[in-house]
């Protein structure tokens, strides 16, 4: 099966009101097997209401839910081969590690010997070799964590379900886990979907990001597609900070693949990659801070150059941060690695400018 | 293994009938027979007091209400039962706050022992305070001999006396937590700007603790309307609502007069109970904002530490007296006449008949009690379905209904059919299920507020259906709540005085009964005797009380309606 992606799991219009408010309108994915797919979304989108009607916790008003091409939409969380790690890990607290990870194993009538064998192999892929015996309230946050895991894996589920797992721990052991979820993920290939508010943190675990807002997907797609190749401006501004400027497609030369903008601060000469931008466009730009240059003003005039005002200044060490103003508006450049270069203090005339690679949006 | 799970579904048989329709209303089938039990046991009982108040020989009438008030007798019970709410209220709020200040800013020396002092009475029924001090003050009592006084215990100071020890741990454990919940650092700051210490209870204290000073004055005044021993044993010819109600009864065979005497104790009870839970509820200035810190205090003021400190010191020696004197009067023949050791008061066959009579009932009541309010407490927070808060409302008022007004309730609903009842030991352990119920339901509540809904939903995940979740994941949660609302049942039950009166039978005393009558005939030894091994009981349970607190985070030892 290597190579040739089979959807696992699939999302068909899925609507969810709860009384007059409209939580879900209308999602449609495709989840491929192996794959760790993100919800990730501001709080109150809808990325947890969707997670659950996988899960079976919630029915969705309308829309199905395949699960290996059969609906599973209608049957309660018991009847259903996925299985969730919760935000709260809901671990039992009247029985100890053992008897949690094998509780779901026990419901299926395993003989004891083979529950024991496999708790055993379950406490080792979540590193917790020796510790089946404490009970819930003498592990760690991060332990706990993992015998949720641990748990939810006893069954070999189709999909796992994470439902912000990371949410209760500090935020030197969230990066922790997060690796280490990841790695236990790919090691066993179980179809995975994480729920998170966390951008950075979507970014850095997924295989592809489903982004919502509002109950409408804004896009899906790879951490790299949803940073370089934002489908929206929510999206655009969704992950690490953007300006944005806006502009007129002039004109668009095939033969050198250039197209002429021009901006309130200017003209610019952008590369042409985006075969639905066509001249005369009303155009967003997305202009990330850090690739952006600064200059002092009186070097030699490059292209793609504008002349501004240092209006603030931060020095973070690895990073300086400035904000530059052009008569009433403002550009936010990061500039990293500033050692041995030259800084801009506060009132100090510059140059600013901005590379030819830049995503456009349609206005 | 999907199969595995998905296997579970094509079941057959019987038992697979039986099962599935369980699983789907198991829920319902639990509301629906509580819902019959409170409707049958509280409701019930309390719209026969309120039918019988207007119900004569004739039909429906207002006869009897016309009656209460054109009898001094009568209307005067309402008077002076309100005047004694209000004395005890206002006593006790005083001196509640001044063992709360010194016990949460006092001197650290002072704070354990006075905390201790002031939660004592809590260990005994209320009505041990009448006993001691009949011993202390009585005609015979020993410090009306030792310095010659001719006090007069039977008396309205007697009664407010009585009552206000008796509520001490009430109004005390309600306006320290209050005190404890204000943030230090307003009174640091008025002291900053130079205020005195005076100026800052009178300015910053006590108003930003009013509302709770208000909650714990209002419970006061519920509780002490509704006690019925120590006016009954204190009270001489002072006429009140709740003795008067036995007395209509036991004296008269007047059921008419007892309910309307019942409703008019109930209906400021009611108000209050209202008052307290959709009024005030919420309201206060006590919370915290920023880091509430334990700070260093600076000593008090002698203006305010002397004061508080006589008011304080001297209760609590009264309390510890108290003990004192039931432990002596226990073991001497006749305490302060004659000091010569006996044990026969101790080892006395109908005290300790009583006793164990006592606690066959209460263990009765606690096991029933404590079933009953965890289902409810699971239905209330779990279940679906309209009527869940009349539910949750009904479990809960049995907590604010006096006594007495239940003790009626029962004999007048239940010496007839279809549930006829009177006269044996099953009627009383209702009647103490149903009236201490809250409790159970209320840690029921609390701990199922604890574990997350997540947990059930799990189960559900790994392939449990309801009935499993319920059996292998629920019960054992709520196992620690069930426990506490065992052991506090079986406690206020050993303690409960005013409703079970009116229900037992001659021939078979409680222990609360046996105390009654005898501090009645003045046999103070076979009183004091009782009242002791009663405490030590009760003392043991709060002892397992406190252990499960610690263990679980699952208090109820704080709660007193006996």
């Amino acid at each position: 099966m290597d190579g040739i992606k089979t959807p696992m799991l699939e999302l068909r219009d899925i609507y969810k009101s709860f009384g007059e408010v409209d939580v879900l309108k209308g999602i449609s994915a495709k989840i491929d097997k192996g794959e760790l797919l993100t919800f990730v979304g501001p709080s109150g989108c809808g990325k947890t209401t969707l997670l659950r009607i996988v899960g079976g916790f919630t029915t969705a008003t309308s829309g199905q839910v395949l699960l290996d091409g059969e609906d599973i939409g209608k049957l309660p969380p018991n009847m259903r081969n996925t299985k969730m790690v919760f935000q709260s890990y809901a671990l039992f607290p009247h029985m100890n590690v053992r008897k949690n990870i094998g509780f779901g194993l026990k419901l299926q009538k395993w003989p004891k010997d083979k529950i024991d064998k496999r708790v055993e192999e379950l406490l080792a892929l979540v590193h917790m070799e020796g510790l089946g015996d404490r009970t819930i309230d003498r592990i760690s946050g991060g332990q706990q964590q993992r015998v949720a895991l641990a748990r939810a894996l006893a069954q070999e589920p189709k999909v796992l379900l994470l439902d912000e797992p990371l949410s209760n721990l500090d935020a030197n052991l969230r990066v922790v886990m997060r690796e280490e979820i990841r790695n236990i993920q790919e090691r066993i290939g179980v179809t995975t979907i994480f729920v998170t508010h966390d951008q950075y943190e979507a970014m850095s675990i997924s295989d592809r990001l489903l982004v919502l807002n509002d109950g409408v997907i804004q896009q899906i797609g790879s951490p790299i597609e949803i940073y370089e190749q934002p489908a929206n401006e929510f999206i655009a501004g969704f992950v690490g900070y953007v300006n944005f400027l806006e502009g007129t497609v002039d004109a668009i030369d095939e033969g050198t693949n250039t197209s002429y903008v021009t901006t309130k601060y200017g003209k610019l000469e952008l590369d042409h990659n985006q075969e639905e931008i066509e001249t005369g466009d009303e155009v967003l730009l997305v202009i990330r801070p850090e690739t952006i240059s600064l200059s002092p003003s009186h070097g030699t005039e490059r292209p793609n150059t504008f002349h501004g005002t240092v209006e603030s200044q931060m020095y973070a060490g690895n990073l300086a941060k400035y904000t530059v103003k052009f008569g009433d508006n403002e550009m936010v450049v990061d500039h990293y690695n500033p050692m041995g270069s030259e800084k801009f203090s506060k009132n100090t005339k510059v140059k600013v400018t901005v590379p030819r690679a830049i995503h456009v949006l349609k206005r | 293994m999907a199969e595995a799970v998905m296997g579970r579904v094509p079941g057959r048989g019987i038992w697979y009938k039986v099962r599935s329709f369980l699983n789907a209303k198991l829920v319902n089938i639990f509301a629906g027979s509580l819902f019959a039990l409170l409707a049958i046991f509280l409701i019930y009982p309390i719209i026969s007091v309120l039918m019988k108040s207007f119900w004569g020989d004739d039909g429906f009438t207002f006869d009897f209400y016309v009656e209460f008030f054109s009898y001094n007798f009568y209307y005067w019970s309402l008077f002076n039962t309100l005047i004694l709410g209000f004395s005890t209220m206002i006593i006790l709020v005083i001196v509640g706050f001044c063992f709360a200040y010194l016990t949460t800013r006092g001197p650290l020396w002072l704070r354990k022992p006075l905390k201790i002092c002031a939660l004592l009475p809590l260990a005994a029924p209320p009505y041990i305070f009448s006993i001691s001090l009949i011993t202390l003050f009585g005609r015979n009592g020993l410090i009306n001999n030792l310095l010659d006084l001719n006090f007069n215990i039977y008396s309205w100071t007697g009664v407010i006396s009585a009552q206000c020890l008796a509520f001490l741990p009430l109004s005390f454990m309600m306006i320290e937590n209050v005190l404890n919940s204000l943030n230090p650092s307003l009174e640091e700051t008025a002291s900053d700007m130079g205020a005195s210490e005076v100026r800052i209870v009178r300015a910053i204290t006590v108003p930003l603790a009013a509302p709770g000073l208000l909650k714990a004055a209002l419970l006061v005044f519920v509780m002490t309307i509704a006690e019925f021993g120590n006016p009954a044993i204190l009270g001489g010819r002072t006429p009140f609502l709740a003795v008067d109600t036995y007395l209509a009864i036991t004296g008269e065979g007047d059921f008419n007069m007892a309910s309307v005497l019942s409703v008019v104790l109930i209906t400021p009870c009611v108000l209050i109970f209202i008052l307290h839970n959709y009024v005030l509820r919420g309201k206060g200035y006590a919370t915290i904002t920023g880091k509430g810190m334990a700070t260093e205090r600076k000593p008090m003021a002698p203006i305010i530490k002397i004061p508080f400190m006589i008011i304080s010191i001297s209760t609590a020696l009264i309390v510890l007296m108290s003990f004192g004197v039931i432990l002596l009067g226990s073991f001497v023949k006749i305490i302060g006449v004659d000091n010569t050791f006996v044990i026969d008061h101790v080892l006395n066959t109908q005290s300790n008949i009583a006793i164990w009579n006592s606690i066959k009932v209460s263990l009765g009541a606690g096991l029933f009690g404590a079933v009953v309010g965890t289902l409810l407490a699971y239905v209330i927070m779990r279940g679906k379905f309209r009527g869940k808060h009349i539910m949750e409302m009904v479990a809960l008022s049995g907590f604010a209904l006096p006594g007495t007004v239940i003790g009626v309730g029962y004999i007048m609903a239940f010496n007839r059919p279809p549930f006829l009842l009177t006269g044996g030991i099953l009627i009383i352990i209702l009647n103490c299920v149903f009236r201490f119920l809250a409790v159970g339901v209320e840690a029921g509540i609390s701990k199922l507020h604890q574990i997350s809904i997540e947990i059930e939903e799990a189960s559900a995940d790994l392939g449990a259906d309801f009935l499993t979740i319920f059996i292998k994941v629920v019960l054992p949660i709520m196992f620690s709540a069930f426990v506490a609302g065992f052991i506090y049942t079986f406690m206020t039950t050993m303690m409960s005085l005013s409703s079970v009166i009116f229900l037992v039978t001659p021939g078979f005393d409680l222990a609360s009964v046996y105390i009654y009558l005898t501090a009645q005939l003045g046999e103070l030894g076979l009183a004091s005797a009782t009242t002791m091994k009663v405490i030590v009981i009760v003392a043991i349970s709060l002892g397992i009380l406190q252990i499960i607190a610690k263990k679980t985070g699952l208090d109820v030892s704080k709660q007193q309606g006996a």
